[in-house]
């Protein structure tokens, strides 16, 4: 089985660690939500790209949103995805608003579609994927 | 516009190929010399230099002018992907144009074989490293995938109309001795391809190699008057619009009208369209943004129009990215100098029959989702 760490990792910084920490610690997805517009926000950065505050809170999310619109990825995959192709990326709406491009796992790949509801993978799966991963609803 | 007695006077391509048997900076160096050849100036002119290309870090125009033994007064480096070479001319002729420099050679290539192009891909910026390559995205190919499969559900486009831009342009290829994929291509091969990154098929992405570009900029007048191509308007958009990890629309639309108004032109006077074409979805795209059908109705248009050298709307004329190969960071200046070469009518055996205004579109730097970066310019060739 291929474990997080052995896929390409993203870079750990002070603006992102507190989202990293909670996939990495908890299974739990966590978004910036900027406290001038309301706005969620992914991904991390030190200012709102909707209102350009500067004070963003992090806060715990539901973890659950639909695909937009999605890619089954057959070839030109890293080595060590190839096994597990194709790996279905999705374009997907955060229940809170926010817009994530994530990869949805699944058994059937050919089921999933535009408008499916999609959730976190349960917590004793998140630590095989460096970010945060989604499965069908 | 401002009258100008400032434009683009040369022109050059390097040989293509695949792998990297040899250096980016002698890509540039064929290249620009074929570029002041067709001038009928050599290096001594040159006095700025801009570069753009994947594989040239952490060199750049400076230390480029060292390598060549050139002193200069100006010099410039793109940050925005296959949308750079555009920007990169643009501001050449206005460096000319304030007395910055009097020659400026515009080179962008790169010599890159298939685990550099995969590793450079995976970090191609922070937001692709941090946020896409650990899920294991494929490189930009999963990216276009999620915009494709949005545009065919919104719009109801197909893959056999999209197919049509790279077969078409392999049409045009074949008379392109440059190109590296040159065999025929029928619809019905376009959609038996490999599946890549549903719904991408392998000719929908395009080739990496190895080659150069280049294009010099200085006073018309250097040159015979049918060699004069004059830059009646141009433009450039980073991340538009805003937010949107796959948007079915970029930067164009925000300065299509701007532009054309600006070089008297509308959509009709536009007598070829070279086109950023990483992947005939983008391409797609453009034609709707610039202004050549309503967004969502390219497919149909696709259908409406042969789009060889020799049809009704001709398209990447000498056979694009799609079957030349993309040599990272030249891939933006391949439309450029595609359109001077048939502006100065020297398209051999692919000549545009009417070729007297071009349209140049560039696309690039993708990062969270999809490429920020758009331009656009508007060239005029003497006759």
């Amino acid at each position: 089985m291929t474990l997080a760490a052995d896929l390409p990792q993203p870079r750990e910084s002070p603006d992102n660690a507190p989202m990293l920490a909670a996939w990495r610690d908890a299974g739990a997805l966590a978004l910036q939500r900027c406290e001038a517009c309301d706005r969620a926000i992914f991904y991390p950065r030190p200012i709102c790209p909707h209102c350009h505050a500067t004070r963003l809170r992090w806060m715990p999310a539901e973890g659950s949103g639909r695909i937009v619109s999605f890619s089954r990825i057959h070839r030109g995959l890293p080595p060590v995805f190839q096994a597990e192709a194709p790996i279905v990326l999705a374009e997907i709406a955060l229940a809170e608003g926010a817009i994530m491009i994530a990869r949805v796992v699944t058994t059937a790949p050919e089921a999933v579609h535009a408008g499916m509801a999609v959730r976190l993978v349960p917590r004793a799966a998140a630590s095989r994927y460096p970010l945060p991963t989604f499965e069908p609803a | 516009m401002l009258p100008s007695g400032v434009g683009i006077i040369g022109y050059g391509s390097s040989v293509y190929q695949k792998g990297a048997p040899r250096s980016e900076l002698s890509y540039f160096v064929e290249a620009g010399g074929a570029a002041l050849g067709s001038a009928g100036l050599g290096w001594d002119v040159v006095d700025g230099l801009s570069t753009s290309s994947t594989t040239l870090q952490p060199d750049n125009a400076v230390t480029t002018a060292e390598q060549f033994g050139l002193s200069v007064t100006w010099a410039s480096v793109s940050n925005a992907g296959g949308a750079g070479a555009v920007v990169n001319v643009l501001d050449a002729v206005r460096a000319v144009e304030a007395g910055r420099a009097s020659h400026v050679l515009c080179l962008a290539g790169a010599a890159q074989d298939g685990r550099f192009f995969r590793e450079r891909t995976a970090r191609f910026n922070n937001a692709v490293g941090d946020w896409l390559a650990p899920h294991g995205f494929g490189g930009m190919n999963g990216l276009f995938g999620i915009v494709q499969r949005k545009h065919m559900e919104t719009y109801g486009t197909t893959r056999a109309q999209l197919g049509r831009i790279a077969v078409d342009q392999r049409a045009s290829a074949a008379l392109n001795d440059n190109a590296l994929l040159r065999a025929p291509m029928t619809i019905g091969d376009y959609l038996a391809a490999p599946v890549v990154a549903d719904p991408l098929g392998l000719f929908d992405c395009v080739m990496p190699c190895s080659g150069a570009e280049a294009i010099l900029v200085g006073p018309l007048d250097r040159v015979p008057a049918a060699k004069r191509v004059r830059l009646l308007a141009g433009r450039e958009r980073h991340n538009h619009p805003v937010g949107e990890p796959a948007p079915l629309r970029g930067g164009w639309e925000t300065f299509r009208d701007g532009l054309y108004a600006e070089a008297g032109l509308g959509t009709a006077d536009i007598d070829m369209v070279q086109a950023y074409d990483d992947y005939p979805i983008m391409v797609a795209i453009q034609i709707e943004d610039l202004g050549f059908c309503a967004k969502g109705e390219v497919g149909r248009f696709l259908d409406a129009h042969c789009l060889r050298w020799d049809g009704d709307f001709p398209l990447n004329t000498g056979g694009g990215q799609l079957s030349c190969g993309q040599t990272g960071g030249g891939g933006g200046m391949i439309h450029i100098t595609e359109a001077v070469r048939q502006l100065r009518r020297e398209g051999g055996a692919r000549q545009v029959a009417r070729a007297r205004h071009a349209l140049v579109s560039g696309y690039g730097m993708v990062a969270y989702g999809h490429g920020l970066s758009a331009t656009a310019m508007l060239l005029e060739g003497a006759t």
